[in-house]
């Protein structure tokens, strides 16, 4: 009787997820349609089209696509590089030592998140003109640390801090020295924290779309600024727009699905347990 | 193997960072200290007194504001932790999470490059030792309690430390763990032989292992001696009611003199004990100060006792002992008494002080005051 209620509960649960699979999924299903229809076709909302790749040719092969792909890469992949090297070592700081208003300076790191971009972006734009960052990568990398920073100082502090203080007397008593012990003791036990949070802030960070559309023109050109040329004044192909989104969409896809195990796990729970 | 020795040892906290400033701030101070070879000795005191800040300071885990600390003869002010040649047991157990228990007790021989066979050798020789044979495989986060101080303590002397520091080891256990693993530990020392500094607040823990307990308060060694002077002879009221459970009866007195002799005599009671004969030359009449007897040494009167009657407030049977509390005052004045019978709240007995096991305590400083 028990298991009977059990598997029932199992089969509404499987039915309540699958409906969410869709209605999380569909926007994406919808944009990987719109890429392989031709722009005569893309208002249609049968299922039932003529494929085609023109609008793949048209992006892939015939645009600078790569170029902003890449440019997506360098800046992300940047803002997370330096928000690791800052971020680890600040999170240890606030996890281990104990100084003057360190709640305080948390907490205003964590606050650099709530500001809307659009509130800071026009300041930060003439700042970045007068200081010659405007259209540059490290200025894109610097302004994106409000995205991927306080991310992961936050997550990693939480990580340092279910790491007994003791590990590191133990080992420093068992012939460790400081650095040793941070690279060979705490990297390991912070890694599924690092990695999934480093991942969320690269996201985020590729995502992000109104820091580098004032921030930078020609010189650096990410995808998210880039699919919107795809819209003109006089005509819209959204076609190509799909195609570039839904590129634009892989890698981060991709990472995701690589470390599925570490996002969940890395995200919900503690480093150490005992 | 070594002994210990502290001198004149300060460490003190930088406070700077704080809003408050606190007037004491030195978590230790002026501490002298000599530890012979092969003794154990056990730093006793309540929590935030010192005792694992002076710990960490040996161990070379906390630097040292001023003084010096030899093992042996060797200074080790300036030794990094790993050139000390000590064990540290930790009260968390601190085990590397990644690695199974046998990782973990070769640890620090894997980190110093010894050979792999030798490490086999000595984790198989330790195993047995700390009842851990079984456990090798097995990860951290599958242990329990006990057998994770078990492998703490493995890792600790392993290494075959000149000077095995113990911190806290028992305090995370329950009690009937506590109690195994305390035996283990007499057992494991006894045989070893190692010099040993074993830090607790737990004075039952202290009178049962130690060779020598150093009490301390607010970072100040109060007194350093055997289990037995500690108890039967403490320097001062913080000794006195800090070894032995249940603590000894503290109690403001002031002494009259009656008939030419004198009496201590009690705020709101009308119990007066006499003074014993080797105080009179300490006290005179209105002398006040404090006077402190074990409740071992408080007596139930026989029926011609010529001790004061007094009501019995509380009565708890244990079973092999028997505890009976008297108002004095606004005191509650604890007895134990091994004879049968059995009180009840109320009842009048005659109490009677053990005389050679009365101490008097100045009021003001709470140093013991001495027959001369």
């Amino acid at each position: 009787m028990k298991t009977g209620k059990q598997r029932a509960l199992n089969i509404l649960m499987n039915v309540l997820l699958i409906i969410y699979a869709i209605f999380a999924l569909f926007p994406l299903v919808w944009m990987i349609l719109i890429s392989f229809k031709s722009d005569t076709e893309v208002f249609t909302t049968t299922f039932i089209f003529h494929p085609t790749l023109s609008n793949y040719q048209q992006v892939l092969l015939r645009s600078d696509y790569a170029r902003y792909i890449r440019d997506s890469l360098i800046v992300s992949g940047g803002a997370v590089l330096v928000s690791i090297i800052v971020g680890v070592p600040a999170a240890y700081a606030l996890a281990r030592y104990n100084f003057a208003r360190k709640e305080e300076l948390a907490f205003q790191i964590l606050s650099y998140k709530f500001a809307p971009e659009i509130l800071v972006v026009l300041p930060l734009f003439m700042i970045y003109q007068k200081l010659g960052l405007y259209d540059s990568y490290i200025g894109l990398i610097w302004v994106y640390q409000l995205i991927s920073l306080p991310l992961l100082i936050w997550v990693v502090r939480g990580y340092f801090e279910d790491i007994s203080v003791e590990i590191e007397y133990a080992a420093q008593v068992d012939g460790y020295s400081w650095y040793q012990i941070f690279f060979k003791m705490l990297v390991p036990l912070i890694k599924p924290g690092l990695v999934s949070s480093a991942l969320l802030a690269f996201i985020f960070a590729w995502n992000s779309f109104t820091f580098p559309l004032i921030l930078a023109s020609s010189k650096v050109y990410p995808v998210t600024v880039a699919i919107t040329k795809y819209l003109g004044t006089d005509s819209a192909h959204y076609g190509q727009l799909a195609v570039a989104a839904t590129v634009s969409a892989i890698p981060a896809m991709v990472f995701a699905l690589c470390i599925q195990k570490h996002l969940v796990r890395g995200l919900s729970f503690g480093a150490v347990k005992g | 193997m070594a002994g210990l020795t502290l001198e004149h040892l300060y460490k003190r906290y930088d406070n700077s960072g704080k809003k408050k400033k606190t007037v004491n701030d030195y978590a230790v101070k002026d501490l002298n200290l000599v530890c012979e070879q092969g003794e154990f000795v056990a730093f006793l005191g309540p929590s935030g007194c010192g005792k694992t800040t002076t710990l960490r300071m040996i161990a070379g885990l906390e630097e040292i504001t001023q003084g010096n600390i030899y093992i042996g003869d060797r200074l080790v002010n300036e030794l990094h932790p790993k050139d000390r040649h000590i064990g540290l047991a930790f009260e968390d157990y601190a085990m590397y999470p990644p690695l199974n228990v046998y990782g973990n007790v070769a640890f620090n021989l894997r980190a110093k490059g010894v050979d792999k066979n030798e490490i086999d050798r000595r984790v198989r020789e330790i195993a047995p030792l700390m009842q851990i044979d079984d456990l090798l495989d097995k990860m951290p986060v599958k242990l329990s309690g006990g057998q994770k101080q078990r492998v703490n303590i493995a890792r600790a002397i392993i290494r075959e430390p000149e000077l095995l520091l113990m911190d806290e080891p028992l305090s995370h256990l329950d009690g009937k763990a506590r109690q195994a693993m305390r035996v283990e530990i007499k057992r494991l020392i006894n045989k070893i032989k190692c010099t040993t500094i074993y830090v607790t607040h737990d004075q039952l823990e202290a009178m049962s292992l130690a060779d020598k307990i150093a009490i301390i308060n607010f970072g100040v060694l109060q007194q350093f001696g055997t289990p037995t002077e500690v108890y039967d002879d403490p320097v001062n009221e913080f000794v006195a009611s800090f070894i032995g459970e249940p603590p000894m009866n503290i109690l403001e007195t002031t002494i009259i003199k009656a008939d030419g002799k004198f009496y201590f005599t009690f705020k709101d009671s009308n119990l007066h004990i006499a003074v014993p004969k080797r105080y009179y030359s300490v006290v005179s009449d209105g002398f006040r100060c404090k006077m402190g007897v074990r409740p071992m040494d408080v007596l139930v009167g026989g029926p011609d006792s010529d001790g004061t009657p007094e009501e019995i407030a509380t009565f708890e049977n244990l079973g092999d002992e028997r505890r009976i509390g008297i108002h004095v005052g606004d005191v509650l004045l604890m007895l134990i008494t091994e004879d049968e019978k059995r009180y009840k709240r109320g009842d009048i007995i005659k109490l009677e002080v053990r005389e050679e096991k009365t101490h008097l305590f100045d009021i003001e400083t709470g140093d013991r005051i001495r027959e001369k």
